[in-house]
Protein backbone atom coordinates (compact mmCIF):
# COMPACT_ATOMS: atom_id res chain seq x y z
CA UNK A 1 0.00 0.00 0.00
CA UNK A 2 1.66 3.24 -1.09
CA UNK A 3 1.03 6.87 1.17
CA UNK A 4 -1.73 8.17 -2.12
CA UNK A 5 -4.01 4.99 -1.39
CA UNK A 6 -3.57 5.11 2.11
CA UNK A 7 -4.76 8.53 1.98
CA UNK A 8 -7.79 7.83 0.04
CA UNK A 9 -9.11 5.90 2.91
CA UNK A 10 -7.80 7.63 5.72
CA UNK A 11 -11.63 9.00 7.04
CA UNK A 12 -12.46 4.94 7.19
CA UNK A 13 -9.42 4.39 9.21
CA UNK A 14 -10.19 6.77 11.80
CA UNK A 15 -13.85 5.88 11.96
CA UNK A 16 -13.00 2.26 11.60
CA UNK A 17 -9.44 1.58 12.92
CA UNK A 18 -6.78 -0.38 11.07
CA UNK A 19 -6.65 -3.25 8.64
CA UNK A 20 -2.66 -5.27 9.22
CA UNK A 21 -1.73 -3.71 5.98
CA UNK A 22 -2.60 -0.33 6.56
CA UNK A 23 -1.03 -0.75 9.84
CA UNK A 24 2.11 -2.03 8.31
CA UNK A 25 2.18 1.23 5.99
CA UNK A 26 1.80 3.15 8.92
CA UNK A 27 4.56 1.39 10.70
CA UNK A 28 6.63 1.99 7.40
CA UNK A 29 5.60 5.49 6.65
CA UNK A 30 6.39 8.60 9.21
CA UNK A 31 4.43 11.18 6.95
CA UNK A 32 0.72 9.01 7.09
CA UNK A 33 1.76 7.86 10.82
CA UNK A 34 2.13 11.66 11.79
CA UNK A 35 -0.97 12.53 9.47
CA UNK A 36 -3.30 9.74 11.91
CA UNK A 37 -1.72 11.47 14.79
CA UNK A 38 -2.57 14.89 14.21
CA UNK A 39 -6.30 13.70 13.34
CA UNK A 40 -6.73 11.78 16.10
CA UNK A 41 -5.21 14.43 18.64
CA UNK A 42 -7.65 17.06 16.47
CA UNK A 43 -10.81 14.89 16.70
CA UNK A 44 -9.94 14.34 20.06
CA UNK A 45 -9.50 18.03 21.02
CA UNK A 46 -13.04 18.87 18.84
CA UNK A 47 -14.89 16.75 21.37
CA UNK A 48 -13.73 18.20 24.34
CA UNK A 49 -14.80 21.52 22.41
CA UNK A 50 -17.94 20.20 22.45
CA UNK A 51 -18.31 19.27 25.50
CA UNK A 52 -17.41 22.74 26.76
CA UNK A 53 -19.17 26.18 26.84
CA UNK A 54 -19.88 27.32 23.30
CA UNK A 55 -17.46 29.55 21.97
CA UNK A 56 -18.78 33.63 20.72
CA UNK A 57 -19.91 33.41 17.03
CA UNK A 58 -16.91 35.54 16.96
CA UNK A 59 -14.90 32.66 17.31
CA UNK A 60 -16.81 30.65 14.38
CA UNK A 61 -16.66 33.41 11.85
CA UNK A 62 -12.83 33.75 12.34
CA UNK A 63 -12.59 30.31 11.60
CA UNK A 64 -14.59 30.60 8.41
CA UNK A 65 -12.48 33.44 7.82
CA UNK A 66 -9.50 31.29 7.57
CA UNK A 67 -11.11 28.57 6.02
CA UNK A 68 -12.16 30.67 3.12
CA UNK A 69 -8.84 32.31 3.06
CA UNK A 70 -7.09 28.98 2.52
CA UNK A 71 -9.61 28.10 -0.20
CA UNK A 72 -11.06 25.41 1.69
CA UNK A 73 -14.80 26.49 1.63
CA UNK A 74 -16.38 28.90 -0.72
CA UNK A 75 -19.71 29.08 0.12
CA UNK A 76 -21.07 30.29 4.28
CA UNK A 77 -21.12 27.72 6.46
CA UNK A 78 -24.15 27.57 8.04
CA UNK A 79 -25.55 24.97 11.03
CA UNK A 80 -27.55 22.89 9.04
CA UNK A 81 -25.23 23.29 5.72
CA UNK A 82 -22.00 21.14 6.80
CA UNK A 83 -20.61 19.94 3.82
CA UNK A 84 -19.51 16.75 3.68
CA UNK A 85 -16.23 15.24 4.36
CA UNK A 86 -13.86 15.45 1.41
CA UNK A 87 -11.92 12.06 0.58
CA UNK A 88 -8.94 13.39 -0.60
CA UNK A 89 -6.54 14.57 2.18
CA UNK A 90 -3.82 17.11 2.41
CA UNK A 91 -1.65 18.26 5.10
CA UNK A 92 -2.18 22.03 4.26
CA UNK A 93 -5.53 21.68 5.48
CA UNK A 94 -4.25 21.27 9.28
CA UNK A 95 -3.01 24.72 9.30
CA UNK A 96 -6.39 26.84 9.65
CA UNK A 97 -7.83 24.07 11.21
CA UNK A 98 -5.08 24.28 13.92
CA UNK A 99 -4.84 27.92 14.17
CA UNK A 100 -8.71 27.95 14.99
CA UNK A 101 -8.33 25.05 17.40
CA UNK A 102 -5.79 27.50 19.44
CA UNK A 103 -8.36 30.69 19.00
CA UNK A 104 -11.05 28.52 20.69
CA UNK A 105 -8.52 27.11 23.28
CA UNK A 106 -7.98 30.96 24.56
CA UNK A 107 -11.19 31.98 24.45
CA UNK A 108 -13.36 29.18 25.87
CA UNK A 109 -10.20 28.99 28.37
CA UNK A 110 -10.50 32.22 29.20
CA UNK A 111 -14.21 32.53 29.57
CA UNK A 112 -13.78 29.67 31.73
CA UNK A 113 -11.65 31.17 34.09
CA UNK A 114 -13.40 34.61 34.25
CA UNK A 115 -16.51 32.51 35.35
CA UNK A 116 -15.15 29.99 37.85
CA UNK A 117 -13.70 33.65 39.28
CA UNK A 118 -16.84 35.02 39.69
CA UNK A 119 -18.57 32.09 40.74
CA UNK A 120 -16.20 31.04 43.75
CA UNK A 121 -15.16 34.43 44.37
CA UNK A 122 -11.95 31.88 45.15
CA UNK A 123 -8.33 33.53 44.88
CA UNK A 124 -7.02 30.45 43.94
CA UNK A 125 -6.39 30.83 39.73
CA UNK A 126 -8.07 27.92 37.46
CA UNK A 127 -5.05 27.17 35.03
CA UNK A 128 -6.50 25.48 32.08
CA UNK A 129 -4.60 22.11 30.53
CA UNK A 130 -3.98 24.15 27.35
CA UNK A 131 -1.61 27.43 29.11
CA UNK A 132 0.45 24.93 31.28
CA UNK A 133 4.25 26.02 30.49
CA UNK A 134 5.22 22.42 29.13
CA UNK A 135 4.09 21.15 25.83
CA UNK A 136 0.27 20.09 25.18
CA UNK A 137 -0.93 17.17 23.38
CA UNK A 138 -0.72 18.97 20.48
CA UNK A 139 2.61 20.70 21.05
CA UNK A 140 3.84 17.17 21.21
CA UNK A 141 2.49 16.38 17.90
CA UNK A 142 3.68 19.23 16.10
CA UNK A 143 7.32 18.65 17.98
CA UNK A 144 7.05 14.91 16.44
CA UNK A 145 6.57 15.70 13.06
CA UNK A 146 9.11 18.36 13.61
CA UNK A 147 11.37 16.34 14.96
CA UNK A 148 10.87 13.45 12.17
CA UNK A 149 12.01 16.15 10.05
CA UNK A 150 15.01 17.69 11.68
CA UNK A 151 16.04 17.15 15.21
CA UNK A 152 17.49 20.85 14.87
CA UNK A 153 14.24 22.13 14.38
CA UNK A 154 12.53 20.06 17.08
CA UNK A 155 14.73 21.60 19.59
CA UNK A 156 14.16 25.30 18.64
CA UNK A 157 10.44 24.73 18.26
CA UNK A 158 10.42 23.29 22.12
CA UNK A 159 12.00 25.95 23.27
CA UNK A 160 9.91 28.64 21.16
CA UNK A 161 6.97 26.38 22.69
CA UNK A 162 7.91 26.45 26.25
CA UNK A 163 8.01 30.36 26.33
CA UNK A 164 4.52 31.10 24.68
CA UNK A 165 3.21 28.31 26.51
CA UNK A 166 4.85 30.23 29.84
CA UNK A 167 3.67 33.72 28.31
CA UNK A 168 -0.25 32.34 28.50
CA UNK A 169 0.18 30.71 31.91
CA UNK A 170 1.05 34.00 33.41
CA UNK A 171 -1.25 36.16 31.02
CA UNK A 172 -4.27 33.60 32.28
CA UNK A 173 -3.53 33.92 36.06
CA UNK A 174 -3.04 37.67 35.48
CA UNK A 175 -6.70 38.01 33.42
CA UNK A 176 -8.22 35.68 35.90
CA UNK A 177 -7.19 37.84 38.88
CA UNK A 178 -9.42 40.52 37.23
CA UNK A 179 -11.01 39.71 34.58
CA UNK A 180 -11.91 43.45 34.23
CA UNK A 181 -8.48 44.65 33.88
CA UNK A 182 -8.20 45.95 30.22
CA UNK A 183 -4.73 45.80 29.89
CA UNK A 184 -4.83 41.47 31.40
CA UNK A 185 -6.96 40.70 28.33
CA UNK A 186 -4.75 42.36 25.74
CA UNK A 187 -1.53 40.34 27.10
CA UNK A 188 -3.28 37.26 26.96
CA UNK A 189 -4.80 38.30 23.49
CA UNK A 190 -1.11 38.65 22.70
CA UNK A 191 0.18 35.44 24.26
CA UNK A 192 -1.95 33.51 21.65
CA UNK A 193 -1.00 35.70 19.07
CA UNK A 194 2.82 34.37 19.78
CA UNK A 195 1.70 30.80 19.87
CA UNK A 196 -0.53 31.00 16.75
CA UNK A 197 2.26 32.66 14.66
CA UNK A 198 4.56 29.59 16.33
CA UNK A 199 2.44 26.89 15.20
CA UNK A 200 1.79 29.20 11.46
CA UNK A 201 5.32 29.18 11.35
CA UNK A 202 5.74 25.34 12.36
CA UNK A 203 3.16 24.22 9.76
CA UNK A 204 3.96 26.31 7.13
CA UNK A 205 7.54 26.61 6.45
CA UNK A 206 8.95 24.08 8.16
CA UNK A 207 7.36 21.30 7.61
CA UNK A 208 7.43 19.71 4.08
CA UNK B 1 63.40 37.28 -0.46
CA UNK B 2 61.20 34.11 1.75
CA UNK B 3 58.89 36.34 3.22
CA UNK B 4 58.06 37.83 -0.52
CA UNK B 5 57.77 33.93 -1.66
CA UNK B 6 55.17 33.21 1.40
CA UNK B 7 53.02 35.90 0.38
CA UNK B 8 53.11 35.04 -3.26
CA UNK B 9 51.82 31.20 -2.13
CA UNK B 10 49.37 33.18 0.46
CA UNK B 11 47.84 34.87 -2.69
CA UNK B 12 47.45 31.96 -4.65
CA UNK B 13 45.79 30.11 -2.43
CA UNK B 14 43.60 32.82 -1.53
CA UNK B 15 43.06 32.95 -5.60
CA UNK B 16 42.80 29.33 -5.76
CA UNK B 17 39.89 28.88 -3.05
CA UNK B 18 38.03 31.67 -4.17
CA UNK B 19 38.00 30.01 -7.60
CA UNK B 20 36.83 26.83 -6.38
CA UNK B 21 34.16 28.57 -4.11
CA UNK B 22 33.15 30.41 -7.52
CA UNK B 23 33.29 27.62 -9.85
CA UNK B 24 30.55 26.34 -7.35
CA UNK B 25 27.85 29.34 -7.72
CA UNK B 26 25.30 29.73 -10.27
CA UNK B 27 23.96 33.53 -10.40
CA UNK B 28 20.45 33.66 -12.59
CA UNK B 29 18.49 37.08 -13.03
CA UNK B 30 14.84 37.19 -13.39
CA UNK B 31 13.43 40.38 -15.02
CA UNK B 32 9.19 41.16 -14.38
CA UNK B 33 7.70 43.75 -15.69
CA UNK B 34 4.59 45.05 -13.79
CA UNK B 35 2.07 47.27 -12.97
CA UNK B 36 1.63 49.86 -10.20
CA UNK B 37 1.29 48.88 -6.75
CA UNK B 38 2.58 44.92 -7.17
CA UNK B 39 3.19 42.43 -4.82
CA UNK B 40 6.23 40.21 -4.73
CA UNK B 41 7.00 37.11 -2.60
CA UNK B 42 10.44 35.97 -2.00
CA UNK B 43 10.32 32.37 0.03
CA UNK B 44 13.88 31.41 1.22
CA UNK B 45 14.43 28.58 3.38
CA UNK B 46 17.77 29.43 3.71
CA UNK B 47 20.15 32.81 2.99
CA UNK B 48 19.59 36.33 2.84
CA UNK B 49 17.07 38.52 1.22
CA UNK B 50 17.59 41.98 0.44
CA UNK B 51 15.09 44.62 -1.22
CA UNK B 52 15.33 47.72 -2.74
CA UNK B 53 13.95 50.38 -4.74
CA UNK B 54 14.59 50.37 -8.69
CA UNK B 55 14.20 51.89 -11.55
CA UNK B 56 10.63 52.23 -13.86
CA UNK B 57 8.22 48.88 -13.20
CA UNK B 58 10.30 46.35 -13.15
CA UNK B 59 11.25 44.15 -10.84
CA UNK B 60 14.76 42.19 -11.03
CA UNK B 61 15.43 39.11 -9.29
CA UNK B 62 19.24 38.45 -8.98
CA UNK B 63 19.78 34.85 -7.76
CA UNK B 64 23.05 33.47 -6.19
CA UNK B 65 22.73 29.05 -5.79
CA UNK B 66 25.40 27.52 -3.94
CA UNK B 67 24.52 23.77 -5.23
CA UNK B 68 22.35 22.07 -7.59
CA UNK B 69 20.13 20.90 -4.30
CA UNK B 70 18.40 24.15 -4.59
CA UNK B 71 16.58 25.13 -7.62
CA UNK B 72 14.22 28.73 -7.93
CA UNK B 73 10.83 28.68 -8.75
CA UNK B 74 9.83 31.80 -10.68
CA UNK B 75 6.39 33.17 -11.95
CA UNK B 76 4.41 36.06 -12.88
CA UNK B 77 0.32 36.50 -12.42
CA UNK B 78 -0.59 39.95 -13.70
CA UNK B 79 1.41 42.00 -11.12
CA UNK B 80 2.17 39.71 -8.31
CA UNK B 81 5.62 37.85 -8.66
CA UNK B 82 5.76 34.65 -6.51
CA UNK B 83 9.65 33.45 -6.36
CA UNK B 84 10.65 30.63 -4.20
CA UNK B 85 13.64 28.74 -3.17
CA UNK B 86 12.63 24.95 -3.97
CA UNK B 87 14.89 22.79 -1.87
CA UNK B 88 15.55 19.38 -3.71
CA UNK B 89 15.88 16.28 -1.60
CA UNK B 90 19.09 16.04 0.37
CA UNK B 91 19.73 19.99 0.27
CA UNK B 92 20.94 21.05 4.15
CA UNK B 93 21.23 25.08 5.47
CA UNK B 94 24.89 25.24 3.06
CA UNK B 95 23.52 23.70 -0.19
CA UNK B 96 20.11 24.74 -0.12
CA UNK B 97 21.43 28.65 0.26
CA UNK B 98 20.41 31.11 -2.15
CA UNK B 99 21.45 34.77 -1.88
CA UNK B 100 18.67 37.04 -3.30
CA UNK B 101 19.16 40.51 -4.04
CA UNK B 102 16.02 42.27 -5.30
CA UNK B 103 14.96 45.61 -6.70
CA UNK B 104 11.54 46.56 -6.96
CA UNK B 105 9.25 49.85 -8.02
CA UNK B 106 9.21 51.87 -4.90
CA UNK B 107 5.37 51.01 -4.56
CA UNK B 108 5.65 47.48 -4.37
CA UNK B 109 4.53 45.30 -1.27
CA UNK B 110 6.91 42.71 -0.73
CA UNK B 111 6.93 39.76 1.39
CA UNK B 112 9.94 38.17 2.16
CA UNK B 113 10.78 34.60 3.77
CA UNK B 114 14.06 33.26 5.26
CA UNK B 115 14.40 30.73 7.81
CA UNK B 116 18.43 32.06 8.31
CA UNK B 117 18.22 35.25 6.50
CA UNK B 118 19.39 37.97 6.80
CA UNK B 119 16.14 39.95 5.43
CA UNK B 120 16.50 43.47 4.54
CA UNK B 121 13.98 46.23 3.32
CA UNK B 122 14.88 49.87 2.23
CA UNK B 123 13.58 53.04 0.66
CA UNK B 124 10.07 51.25 -0.15
CA UNK B 125 6.41 52.94 0.73
CA UNK B 126 4.51 49.85 -0.51
CA UNK B 127 3.79 47.84 2.83
CA UNK B 128 6.53 44.85 3.84
CA UNK B 129 5.97 41.93 5.43
CA UNK B 130 8.97 39.59 6.85
CA UNK B 131 9.13 36.22 8.27
CA UNK B 132 11.71 34.12 9.93
CA UNK B 133 12.78 31.82 12.73
CA UNK B 134 16.68 32.83 13.27
CA UNK B 135 16.49 35.77 10.54
CA UNK B 136 18.12 38.95 11.50
CA UNK B 137 16.07 41.88 10.14
CA UNK B 138 16.23 45.19 9.36
CA UNK B 139 13.30 47.44 7.95
CA UNK B 140 14.76 51.02 7.05
CA UNK B 141 13.17 54.23 5.55
CA UNK B 142 9.81 53.34 4.70
CA UNK B 143 6.91 55.45 4.57
CA UNK B 144 3.02 55.43 4.27
CA UNK B 145 2.99 51.76 4.47
CA UNK B 146 2.66 48.54 6.77
CA UNK B 147 5.45 46.99 8.22
CA UNK B 148 4.86 43.39 9.72
CA UNK B 149 7.38 40.98 11.14
CA UNK B 150 7.15 37.89 12.59
CA UNK B 151 9.88 36.02 14.24
CA UNK B 152 10.40 33.62 16.47
CA UNK B 153 14.30 34.07 17.70
CA UNK B 154 16.13 36.65 15.17
CA UNK B 155 16.84 40.01 16.07
CA UNK B 156 14.77 43.02 14.79
CA UNK B 157 15.25 46.21 14.25
CA UNK B 158 13.05 49.30 12.08
CA UNK B 159 15.22 52.36 11.52
CA UNK B 160 13.09 55.76 10.45
CA UNK B 161 9.49 54.50 9.41
CA UNK B 162 7.30 57.30 9.12
CA UNK B 163 3.67 57.26 9.09
CA UNK B 164 3.51 53.73 9.59
CA UNK B 165 0.53 50.60 10.45
CA UNK B 166 3.53 49.02 12.52
CA UNK B 167 3.43 44.63 13.89
CA UNK B 168 5.95 42.48 14.98
CA UNK B 169 5.48 39.59 16.57
CA UNK B 170 8.86 37.83 18.56
CA UNK B 171 9.08 35.22 20.63
CA UNK B 172 12.94 35.64 21.40
CA UNK B 173 14.25 38.12 19.45
CA UNK B 174 15.07 41.31 20.50
CA UNK B 175 12.80 44.10 19.15
CA UNK B 176 14.78 47.84 18.10
CA UNK B 177 13.00 50.64 16.92
CA UNK B 178 14.66 53.48 15.92
CA UNK B 179 12.66 56.85 14.48
CA UNK B 180 9.53 54.47 14.25
CA UNK B 181 5.96 56.34 14.14
CA UNK B 182 2.73 55.87 12.78
CA UNK B 183 -1.12 55.84 13.26
CA UNK B 184 -0.47 51.94 14.81
CA UNK B 185 3.26 50.40 16.53
CA UNK B 186 2.87 47.24 17.98
CA UNK B 187 5.69 45.33 19.12
CA UNK B 188 4.73 41.69 20.81
CA UNK B 189 7.55 39.69 22.33
CA UNK B 190 7.72 36.71 24.78
CA UNK B 191 11.39 37.18 26.24
CA UNK B 192 12.80 39.38 23.71
CA UNK B 193 13.88 42.95 24.93
CA UNK B 194 11.97 45.82 23.46
CA UNK B 195 13.60 48.88 22.80
CA UNK B 196 11.99 52.28 20.94
CA UNK B 197 14.17 55.71 20.91
CA UNK B 198 11.56 58.10 18.78
CA UNK B 199 9.05 60.96 19.63
CA UNK B 200 5.96 58.78 19.25
CA UNK B 201 5.13 60.93 16.65
CA UNK B 202 1.97 62.74 16.59
CA UNK B 203 -1.59 61.01 17.23
CA UNK B 204 -0.80 57.50 16.73
CA UNK B 205 -0.96 54.32 19.56
CA UNK B 206 1.73 52.64 20.46
CA UNK B 207 1.76 48.88 22.36
CA UNK B 208 5.20 47.43 23.46
CA UNK B 209 4.16 44.01 25.52
CA UNK B 210 6.15 41.49 26.38
CA UNK B 211 6.26 38.69 29.03
CA UNK B 212 9.56 38.43 30.20
CA UNK B 213 11.84 40.38 28.01
CA UNK B 214 12.73 44.48 29.15
CA UNK B 215 10.95 47.52 27.76
CA UNK B 216 13.13 50.88 27.22
CA UNK B 217 11.65 53.31 25.46
CA UNK B 218 13.71 56.75 25.00
CA UNK B 219 11.69 60.16 24.02
CA UNK B 220 12.64 63.73 23.87
CA UNK B 221 11.01 66.37 26.81
CA UNK B 222 9.08 67.50 24.29
CA UNK B 223 6.99 64.05 23.36
CA UNK B 224 3.37 64.41 23.40
CA UNK B 225 2.07 61.12 24.81
CA UNK B 226 -0.89 59.61 27.49
CA UNK B 227 1.87 56.49 28.72
CA UNK B 228 0.85 53.69 30.69
CA UNK B 229 3.43 51.45 32.28
CA UNK B 230 3.10 48.63 34.42
CA UNK B 231 4.86 45.30 34.76
CA UNK B 232 3.48 42.83 36.95
CA UNK B 233 6.46 41.14 38.33
CA UNK B 234 9.12 43.27 37.39
CA UNK B 235 10.59 47.03 37.84
CA UNK B 236 9.27 50.34 36.03
CA UNK B 237 11.10 53.37 36.08
CA UNK B 238 9.88 56.62 34.71
CA UNK B 239 12.27 60.11 34.16
CA UNK B 240 9.71 62.34 32.97
CA UNK B 241 7.00 64.63 35.14
CA UNK B 242 3.88 63.29 34.19
CA UNK B 243 0.77 64.83 34.70
CA UNK B 244 -1.60 62.38 36.88
CA UNK B 245 -4.06 60.71 35.25
CA UNK B 246 -6.93 57.95 36.32
CA UNK B 247 -6.27 54.46 35.86
CA UNK B 248 -8.69 51.36 35.83
CA UNK B 249 -6.27 49.49 38.01
CA UNK B 250 -4.25 50.97 41.12
CA UNK B 251 -1.21 52.00 40.91
CA UNK B 252 1.89 50.49 43.00
CA UNK B 253 4.83 52.39 43.33
CA UNK B 254 7.38 50.59 40.94
CA UNK B 255 5.45 48.50 39.65
CA UNK B 256 3.20 51.03 36.94
CA UNK B 257 3.23 54.27 36.45
CA UNK B 258 0.69 56.29 34.56
CA UNK B 259 0.02 60.29 33.19
CA UNK B 260 0.09 62.32 30.04
CA UNK B 261 3.28 64.31 28.92
CA UNK B 262 2.51 67.72 26.69
CA UNK B 263 -0.96 67.49 24.84
CA UNK B 264 -0.74 63.55 25.40
CA UNK B 265 -1.16 63.43 21.44
CA UNK B 266 -0.18 59.88 21.09
CA UNK B 267 -0.91 56.56 23.36
CA UNK B 268 1.64 54.71 24.83
CA UNK B 269 0.97 51.77 26.56
CA UNK B 270 4.32 49.36 27.85
CA UNK B 271 3.09 46.14 29.32
CA UNK B 272 5.47 43.10 31.19
CA UNK B 273 4.72 40.53 32.63
CA UNK B 274 8.30 40.56 34.31
CA UNK B 275 10.33 42.64 32.40
CA UNK B 276 11.72 45.60 33.29
CA UNK B 277 9.94 49.02 31.89
CA UNK B 278 11.97 52.03 31.38
CA UNK B 279 10.36 55.34 30.40
CA UNK B 280 13.90 57.26 29.43
CA UNK B 281 14.19 61.04 28.94
CA UNK B 282 16.32 62.45 25.96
Amino acid sequence: MNCAEFQRILPDIIDEGHTPEQEAHLRSCYICSNLISDLTAISREAQLLQASEEPSPRVWNSIEIALRREGLIRQPLRDSEVPPPSRRWNLAWLLPVAAALLVAFGVIAHQRGMSRQTAQQSPVTPISESSLAHPSVDDQVLLEALGTHSPTMRVAYETNLRNVNAYIHDAEDQANADPNDEEARQSLMNAYQEKAMVYEMALNRSLP
Amino acid sequence: MKRARRAACLAAGVVLITAILAAGETRKEFRFTVGPRATVSIINQYGPVSVKPGAGSQVVVTATLYSDKVEIDQGQSGSRVNVLSHLLPGATAETGRVDYEVAVPSDASVTLHSMTGPLRAEKLHGDVTLEGATANMDVRDISDAHVHVKTLNGPVTLTNIRDGHVEITSVTGDVMLVSVSGPWVQVNSSSGRISYDGDFGNGGEYLLTSHTGDIEASAPPDASIDVTARSVKGKVENDFLLEPKHTPFVIKAGSAFAGTLNKAASSVKLLSFSGKIHLKKR
